[in-house]
């Protein structure tokens, strides 16, 4: 008897041990954390604290934090062979003048970025943020509007915005106001095969300045004498859209933030232009990011229009050396404000509410991504294009690209990038998209424009509230 | 005779082909990790040379020893406590099970149905007011005891004989004793299941980590591989080869298990 | 011997004693779940009667975000391509994991192990893998279609995932192809407990394997196939992987489920808790009635 009451309370113990168990257990592994990382640790204990501080009173906070000795940043970021690689070179170059300055990145894909933010942001516990994240411009208006207290304003901080292309720095401004040092480059580019348009009898400079009118007809040419489309893309996505879109100023969205499918005759043109590349079979639609890459690797397309940053994979392909070649996008017929310019993609640095330091901070993207034309020279070899403007007048930006027929193409993407027009995201972008690709979807297997336009706005309107 | 042959043939037929079909994403895996990305991308079908390059291309831009490690340590903490707390609730509900108790059990049934993502944010709230970011006891107290490892054993426990344990209790052993000593030897073959499930699904965890680790010594595999898809250039050939050192430690640990929970020793029931 | 000497009192505290014993065993696992699933669910509950964005949330109509899902026709659409999948895939799954299972429990199979191993294999293979090897599989260049032109079914490739009613076909294959190791592994294992000796007996009175497998393998595996029955209801209602990762929920929203839609309006759109909240309660109303049904049918000591 006695011994079945031992081993009834035995296992009431054993419960018990458990939960009282995380209570003493957290409290030994934070204070291993502290031993190892002060400031990681020094962000926990105060976190409540430290947003406040940082957001309200920078300058306190910095000088609190300076003192401490070790000048040491956290970036969340990551493509190792691109973003990461630049984080780094930059940090390099900021400690020739700080020399115990570091600069510690945590690979975090861009995804799971956005999903700690807003569990972090959400919980109002802002400590396991780094100081420095890097977010992509799509979500920058969204998550700056949705958060205002987990960023700094940067408007301030002494970083000349005016050396920035105006469209790139258009998607970090809210309310006027600065949140986001621009990084990279997005701006669009048309590659084409030069030795496939040849077999066609044409050249890069039939496809330089045109519309996708004309697009069309010589791309019908090519797909008849060559087999080949001009264009690939993935089902379900809208970068094409959105880059057609964005070439002529327009967007989803009228100035209140409201959405404006309905009537919105930029739109419509697009997803005609769209339906019609895709009816003659000029733009394939593949399943994936994999198909879609693969669809030049494996030289099914004679060419894509898409950002500038695509060039990396394309040059994967080694083999194909010296036949590619680049130029700018078509422009749309009939719309106002119609160019050969757009984005696609892109990104920006933000500091977090929970640095504790951010006059360091401030100070380095001041004198780096907004300051060094010798970081832009450094980090250029991993195809990282600057929206810095000054950058595109170094030497190294005229150099030729022997893979791209020895073109000078960095310095025509920066040109390109000053061509851009800006357009206006909105804090729903991700809402519109979804449903501007629904509806394209929808329309290449027959559905009437207007109707699916009027279900799309009414699904982001429903989704809006 | 000659019609249980026939059946034979056609089952072992109908098992080739079905394990065929099981084991060729392992086999294109394979052959993916010994290929360059531009040739992955072609559709390469055949064994490249390229393996010893993705290898080093992929632990000089990955800690993959690391994250093995860190995987490994939550994965086989979170499995032995797991097994401990649920076969032990799992015989609780059913060889003293009453009315009280079947009724908790349809309860806890209830606490897996909530899809994960509405928990997450009270979870988070939970565990960053208690410090447990970034730490072991974070990663594995949300799925220390589940309601599908309860039933799991309760369902198996069903077939456990009672006159078992009455015999036990006239040979003058306690509940805990029959717990331990009669019980777990018997149903070997639950435990290797419940073992390779729960480690298969705490080696897998993904989106719990994702929001609850923020620190680069603290990454898992899943992680890890997840991480590598990421950028505007994925080089395929490196991403399948840590995808496959993501996938061997259940498929080891399942050809391991295999015999105990498929050939069972039921004999020692007797 | 003390039973006798005095029965009625002593075979009461005893039964206490035991019905103790059992409440002793199931609170370790009985207060973790409390804690990491009914507490977080308490909370999510009191979320989903909140509306607005981000963190301004506000108590209002407690019941606008439940009303709200009906109008939502992206919701609408998840929810009946959910249950479609549901409908499809769990029976057809659980039936062919029965069978394997019973064939991989004979004692005269050879290359059993192997056999086991590589049709569990699927479920251990890590997603990623498995979503670009199915896209690449059923592309319009891809294996399947390759197959089908040069058996002269098809004239040019067909758009498999680029279709309703074929990306919804795939998705069901997926699914299937990837679970039903896992369920065959409780099978095998429930399995253990069935005397072998029972089969050799009804060999010799000369069952068929049919015979065998209804009269013998189901009944007495019904704690088993109950558990998979109610695991792989609350799987596919809460499928999130297969709709993200193979289809992104395309074309034209025609295989989004109800999870990816929910983690949509969490992480991909503005945060809308209260009402990603509000969408996970029907779920797990859904669910739980599912469940229900289940044990009601399933649980019965005979």
């Amino acid at each position: 008897m006695k011994r079945k009451i031992l081993s009834a309370l035995l296992c009431v113990a054993m419960s018990a041990t458990m939960l009282v168990g995380c209570g003493g257990d957290s409290k030994e592994s934070t204070d291993d954390k502290k031993a190892e990382t002060t400031d990681d640790a020094a962000a926990g204990d105060d976190a409540a604290a430290g947003d406040d501080a940082a957001a309200g009173d920078d300058a306190a906070a910095g000088d609190d934090a300076a003192a401490g000795g070790e000048q040491k940043l956290t970036v969340w970021c990551w493509d190792p062979a691109f973003n990461i690689f630049s984080m780094e070179e930059a940090g390099k170059v900021y400690q020739k003048d700080h020399a115990d300055f570091n600069v510690e990145v945590v690979e975090t894909p861009w995804e799971d970025v956005q999903t700690k933010l807003t569990t972090a942001a959400t919980s109002g516990d802002l400590s396991t943020l780094p100081d420095i994240i890097l977010m992509q411009d799509n979500a920058f208006q969204k998550n700056v509007i949705s958060y205002p207290d987990a960023f700094v304003d940067l408007t301030d901080s002494g970083i000349d915005f005016t050396q920035f292309g105006e469209a790139k720095t258009a998607y970090s401004v809210v309310d006027g106001k600065n949140y986001g040092v621009p990084f990279d480059n997005g701006a669009v580019i048309a590659a084409y095969r030069t030795d496939v348009l040849e077999q066609a009898g044409m050249k890069i400079d039939d496809f330089t300045d045109i519309t996708w009118d004309e697009y069309l007809e010589k791309g019908k040419t090519v797909l008849e004498k060559t087999g080949k489309p001009l264009l690939s893309c993935q089902a379900g996505e809208s970068d094409v859209i959105m880059m057609m879109m964005q070439s002529c100023g327009a967007s989803l969205f009228d100035d209140e933030g409201k959405p404006a499918l309905v009537g919105n005759a930029a739109l419509k043109k697009v997803m005609e232009t769209y339906a019609a590349l895709k009816e003659a079979g000029v733009l394939v639609e593949v399943n994936d990011w994999d198909q879609y890459i693969s669809t030049m690797t494996t030289e099914t397309v004679a060419g894509t229009i898409n950002g500038c940053w695509i060039m990396a994979s394309i040059k994967t392909a080694e083999d194909q050396s010296g036949k590619w070649a680049i130029t700018n996008m078509p422009s749309l017929v009939g719309v106002d404000n119609a160019t050969n310019y757009s984005n696609n993609g892109g990104s920006s640095w933000a500091i977090t509410a929970n640095c504790q330091n951010v006059d360091l901070a401030k100070d380095f993207l001041k004198s780096t991504f907004a300051g060094s034309v010798e970081l832009y020279e450094n980090i250029i070899s991993c195809g990282a294009l600057a929206t810095y403007l000054p950058a595109g007048e170094s030497d190294v930006y005229a150099k030729g690209d022997d893979f791209f027929g020895g073109d000078a193409v960095s310095a025509k993407i920066v040109e390109f990038a000053g061509k851009t027009p800006s357009n206006n995201t909105g804090v729903f972008y991700y809402e519109a998209r979804d449903a501007v690709a629904t509806a394209m979807q929808n329309i290449v297997g027959g559905a009437n424009i207007d109707d699916e336009l009027q279900l799309a706005q009414e699904t982001i309107e429903s989704q809006m509230q | 005779m000659t019609k249980t042959k026939r059946m034979n043939v056609l089952m072992y037929v109908f098992l080739t082909i079905v394990s065929l079909i099981s084991v060729f994403p392992l086999y294109w895996m394979l052959i993916s990790a010994t290929n360059k990305s531009v040739d992955v991308s072609r559709g390469a079908m055949l064994p490249g040379t390229a393996l010893i390059d993705n290898w080093k291309s992929l632990i000089s831009q990955s800690p993959v020893g690391s994250a093995m490690l860190n995987s490994f340590k939550y994965a086989v903490i979170l499995t032995i406590v797991a097994l401990v707390i649920c076969s032990l609730a799992g015989y609780g509900f059913e060889i003293y099970h009453d009315k009280g108790k079947d009724l908790v059990m349809s309860i806890l049934l209830l606490g897996m149905m909530v899809p994960f993502v509405a928990t997450l944010i009270p979870l988070f709230r939970m565990f960053s007011a208690a410090h447990l970011l970034n730490t072991t006891l974070g990663f594995i107290l949300p799925t220390i005891s589940t309601p599908f490892l309860i039933m799991m054993f309760r369902q198996s426990a069903r077939s456990f004989p009672h006159d078992i344990i009455e015999a036990a209790r006239i040979d003058g052993l306690n509940e805990v004793q029959i717990f331990f000593r009669m019980f777990i030897p018997t149903m070997r073959s639950t435990y290797a299941a419940a073992m390779t499930i729960t480690f298969m699904n705490a080696w897998n965890n993904y989106l719990w980590p994702k929001v609850m680790m923020t620190q680069d010594d603290t990454i898992t595999m899943p992680m890890l591989v997840a991480n590598l898809t990421e950028g505007y250039v994925t080089d395929y050939g490196v991403l399948m080869l840590a995808v496959l050192i993501c996938s061997l430690p259940t498929i080891i640990i399942f050809f391991l298990l295999q015999k105990s929970f498929a050939e069972g020793i039921t004999g020692a029931v007797k | 011997m003390s039973q006798v000497k005095e029965p009625k009192k002593r075979k009461m505290s005893l039964e206490r004693r035991h019905n103790l014993t059992g409440w002793a065993f199931l609170t370790p696992a009985t207060l973790m779940i409390a804690v990491m699933s009914f507490w977080p669910m308490i909370q999510a509950f009191i979320l989903s009667l909140q509306t607005g964005k981000a963190n301004n949330l506000k108590f209002g109509d407690p019941l606008a975000n439940y009303v709200r899902m009906f109008r939502d026709n992206v919701f609408m659409t998840s929810l009946g391509n959910t249950f479609l999948y549901l409908i499809i895939q769990v029976p057809i799954m659980l039936v062919l994991a029965l069978i394997l299972a019973s064939m991989l429990n004979n004692k005269d199979l050879r290359c059993k192990g192997l056999f086991r191993t590589a049709i569990f294999l699927p479920c251990a293979t890590s997603l990623v893998s498995y979503a670009i090897i199915f896209r690449s599989l059923f592309g319009v260049d891809g294996f399947i279609n390759t197959v089908l032109v040069n058996l002269g079914i098809l004239h040019t490739g067909y758009n498999f995932l680029g279709h309703a009613t074929s990306a919804k076909i795939i998705i069901i294959i997926a699914l299937i192809w990837r679970w039903t190791g896992y369920n065959m592994v409780f099978y095998l294992s429930g399995l253990q407990n069935i005397e072998y000796s029972v089969y050799e007996a009804a060999k010799i009175d000369g069952a068929s394997p049919m015979q065998t497998f209804f009269k013998i393998t189901v009944p007495l595996l019904k704690p088993t196939i109950l558990l998979t029955a109610i695991m792989s209801t609350n799987g596919t209602l809460q499928l999130f992987d297969e709709s993200v990762n193979l289809t992104k929920g395309g074309p034209a929203n025609a295989t989004i489920t109800m999870s990816h839609y929910i983690y949509n309006m969490s992480f991909k759109y503005v945060p809308t808790f209260g009402y990603a909240a509000a969408m996970s309660f029907l779920i797990f109303i859904l669910v739980a009635i599912l469940a229900f049904v289940q044990m009601k049918v399933g649980d019965k000591r005979d």
